[in-house]
């Protein structure tokens, strides 16, 4: 699995794109996108938004996260700004960086686009 | 020194915690995180339980830290520098001068250790504007961030656990 992070709109699925000949209707978009076919999708983005449907439904996004079997996925940073007040807000920032950490000890490989610049971290 | 920052949940603790596991002796925990309300609670039982059988003794210390004094060639965990930075500005006990609290103090673990692993967060990427306070709260730790950075060998941000180094090494 190849992991691919960085803020928003940093040029992440540009990159995935480009880098593995993807074309949209190989992209599924976890804010939108039925959660079980995520998990054999060819590549997911927005995986970030779908640890917040998963809270949602009340499913285990750590389990669901052990269990997503795509080749790429693509999840924004979302946890370096100030404690958000909402309790829900707080429960998903903080789930999305253990989904995350949990996704990077997994991945082959750590991706960091920035500014349309990718860096390989892992 | 070294410092560590990166976002919420990434592994920054995780990391600390491994740079000082060659020490058994004299390693002391610092945390500054304040126990009010049942999150802080949670997020300190949590971190306890991390911490369980690698051999540091805790002191809560909320403020002021050069009023700390340490036996000679400890190795210290410092964590975090968010809530410290917090609790210097809107504690009962803040300082007006609370960067320069905070500088001093770490300025003071740094030479009174022989190792300092200090935990920080960046707070300044979300991109949202605050109320005035939360803002000015945001400024100060980006500043103290970087004079951090300065005075640490090494600084390392975490990014979804994976260490990326910024300065020194890892």
């Amino acid at each position: 699995m190849i992991m691919i992070t960085g803020g928003a709109f940093q040029g992440k699925t540009e990159y995935a794109k480009k880098r593995f000949s993807l074309t949209d209707s190989d992209i599924l978009d976890g804010g939108t996108s039925q959660l079980s076919a995520l998990k054999t999708a060819k590549c997911v983005k927005h995986y970030e938004l779908a640890v917040k449907r998963l809270l949602g439904s009340g499913e285990d996004p750590l389990v669901f996260t052990g269990e997503l079997c795509c080749d790429i996925v693509m999840i924004n940073e979302i946890g370096c700004g100030i404690i958000p007040l909402e309790k829900s807000e707080r429960e998903w920032r903080e789930m999305t960086g253990r989904c995350g950490c949990a996704l990077a000890e997994r991945a082959d490989e750590v991706v960091r686009v920035c500014c349309g610049i990718a860096e390989a971290i892992k | 020194m070294t410092l560590i920052t990166g976002g919420s949940k990434c592994g920054k603790s995780r990391l600390a915690e491994k740079l000082l596991d060659k020490y058994t002796d004299n390693k002391f925990y610092i945390a500054t995180m304040q126990p009010y309300g049942e999150e802080a609670f949670a997020a300190i039982e949590r971190h306890r339980g991390l911490r369980t059988g690698k051999g540091f003794e805790t002191i809560e210390k909320y403020t002021a830290l050069h009023e700390l004094t340490l036996p000679a060639g400890s190795a210290v965990l410092l964590e975090c520098i968010a809530n410290l930075c917090a609790n210097e500005m809107f504690s009962a006990d803040c300082s007006p001068d609370h960067a320069e609290r905070i500088i001093s103090g770490i300025e003071h673990l740094k030479n009174s250790s022989s190792e300092l692993v200090t935990v920080s967060n960046n707070v300044g990427s979300d991109g949202i504007n605050y109320s005035p306070e939360t803002n000015r709260y945001i400024e100060v730790m980006g500043r103290l961030n970087a004079r951090l950075a300065a005075l640490a060998d090494n600084v390392i941000e975490c990014v979804y656990g994976v260490p990326m180094v910024l300065k020194g090494r890892l």
